[in-house]
């Protein structure tokens, strides 16, 4: 087998080294820094040349690329001629890429003031007046976009924060601050989720009497989190989207709607700790139920008509 | 014929009961109210479970009769509290409700405490004849 024909299968969509070339991306490297490194760690020792020659990179790019990787610590040049590569361990590259990533936050963390320094130096020159009341949107894409945002919105919440949504949708957000914030939230928290015993592993830290049970009926393909009665954040459910996809807005309207539709699910819902015989109660007053009731308004009224020739005006009830 | 009994020091007079309604159903609780202040019982009401806890953590009843299915703090929050605080085998609660539940599950809140229990619909004198004999026994 050449070493062409190994490299082409390495590469070969369906491989593993496919996906660990992305998980990489996500680390700071560029599609082509990753794929020189996973060639370097998995062949050994090579020359630039040999690198352009099987990944089928240009020379000139493969020297850049190398250069990079070696600024970022994860491959290392061995003297000689011509000058040879190899790649750092694959647990050492990790913690390596890690860190260079954490620094990166820190210096742009530092700069945050700077930016806003330098923004407030600059005259405004919009002449148009601004509306305070209307009404904003922003689409949200990826993972983090969507958790910096609700992040954001728990943190700034001073009355309540209700959550709507299947445990499956809050999964996406485990060992996330979301999760950490809600649980110190000193809002008013009510959360309606779905529930199983294998589940709910999420809400561990969070009191029951705040967390009641989506029944079957109301377990549609919708997860929204409304802060304060001023915003929400709607997930957009799509098998077809590759990526999370949520809708933030402070339209009163949204709000409002999504609002009743919460209050409504949450007063007929049932905590998630009643026993057996209280969920088979269900969280609906049923017909048959309504009809016993009834009956037994009607009982006490004929009594009372009967014996005490009381009207209902009198008793003050409707017919 | 006026039967006592006891319930720590107080004596309870049969006659003379002190009974708590947590219904949220108005007209029942309206037309109950009449109905026993008619035979001279004191009657209060609260048309949802946290008053009536308060209530109950704040007055003694002779008998407390609790509907279940409430929306918000229902009848069985109501005695899962009392339960909590070691109160509810010292309350007469009898559990008034119309809703579907089976012979186990009604057994299940006796054992947990829970006096009695009457299904609606039930006739009006055999209704208290259960009230007299939960807050008496």
């Amino acid at each position: 087998m050449t070493v062409e024909s190994i490299v082409e299968n390495m590469f070969e969509l369906d491989s593993p080294i496919n996906e660990l070339n992305r998980l990489l991306v996500k680390y700071g490297l560029t599609q082509n820094q990753a794929k020189v490194y996973l060639y370097l760690s998995k062949m050994g020792i090579k020359t630039a040349s040999e690198i352009s020659k099987s990944l089928k990179i240009p020379r000139t790019e493969t020297y850049h690329l190398l250069s990079t990787l070696q600024q970022k610590g994860i491959i290392f040049s061995v003297f000689g001629k011509p000058t040879k590569f190899n790649a750092v361990g694959i647990d050492e590259s990790v913690v390596i890429l890690l860190n260079n990533e954490k620094n990166r936050i820190n210096e742009l963390e530092t700069g945050k003031e700077s930016i806003i320094k330098l923004w407030k130096m600059i005259p405004k020159y919009s002449t148009s007046k601004e509306k305070s009341d209307e009404n904003k949107f922003q689409t949200l894409q990826g993972r983090n976009s969507i958790l910096v945002k609700l992040e954001q919105m728990i943190k700034e919440s001073s009355e309540n924060i209700l959550v709507l949504g299947t445990e499956l949708d809050f999964k996406k957000f485990y060992h996330t601050d979301f999760t950490n914030l809600l649980k110190k939230t000193k809002s008013e928290l009510r959360i309606l989720t779905d529930y199983s015993s294998k589940g709910m592993h999420i809400f561990e830290d969070i009191p029951s009497k705040k967390i009641k049970k989506l029944d079957d009926k109301n377990r549609e393909d919708f997860c929204f989190i409304i802060k304060d009665d001023t915003e929400v954040i709607f997930f957009v459910s799509n098998s077809e989207l590759k990526d999370m996809m949520a809708l933030w807005t402070d339209s009163k309207t949204f709000v409002t709607t999504l609002r009743s539709l919460f209050s409504l699910i949450w007063k007929k819902a049932h905590h998630i700790d009643e026993s057996n015989a209280e969920s088979l109660l269900g969280s609906e007053i049923t017909y048959e139920h309504r009809l016993r009731e009834i009956e037994q308004e009607k009982i006490i009224l004929n009594y009372l008509q009967k014996n005490f020739k009381l009207s209902e005006k009198k008793l003050g009830v409707k017919k | 014929m006026s039967k006592n009994s006891t319930i720590g020091d107080s004596k309870i007079d049969s006659n003379h009961l002190n009974v708590l309604i947590i219904d949220d159903n108005e007209q029942i609780t309206k037309m109950l109210t009449t109905f026993l202040e008619l035979k001279n019982h004191k009657c209060t009401v609260a048309n949802d479970g946290k008053q009536g806890l308060t209530l109950i953590h704040e007055n003694k009843y002779d008998v407390v009769l609790l509907d279940l299915a409430m929306p918000e703090f229902d009848g069985y929050a109501v005695i899962k509290s009392l339960e909590s605080k070691d109160m509810l085998k010292n309350n007469k609660i009898i559990v008034f409700t119309a809703s579907t539940i089976t012979q186990d599950e009604l057994d299940q809140l006796v054992s947990r405490g829970v006096t009695s229990y009457i299904l609606k619909p039930i006739d009006i004198d055999l209704l208290l004849s259960k009230i007299i004999e939960s807050a008496t026994s």
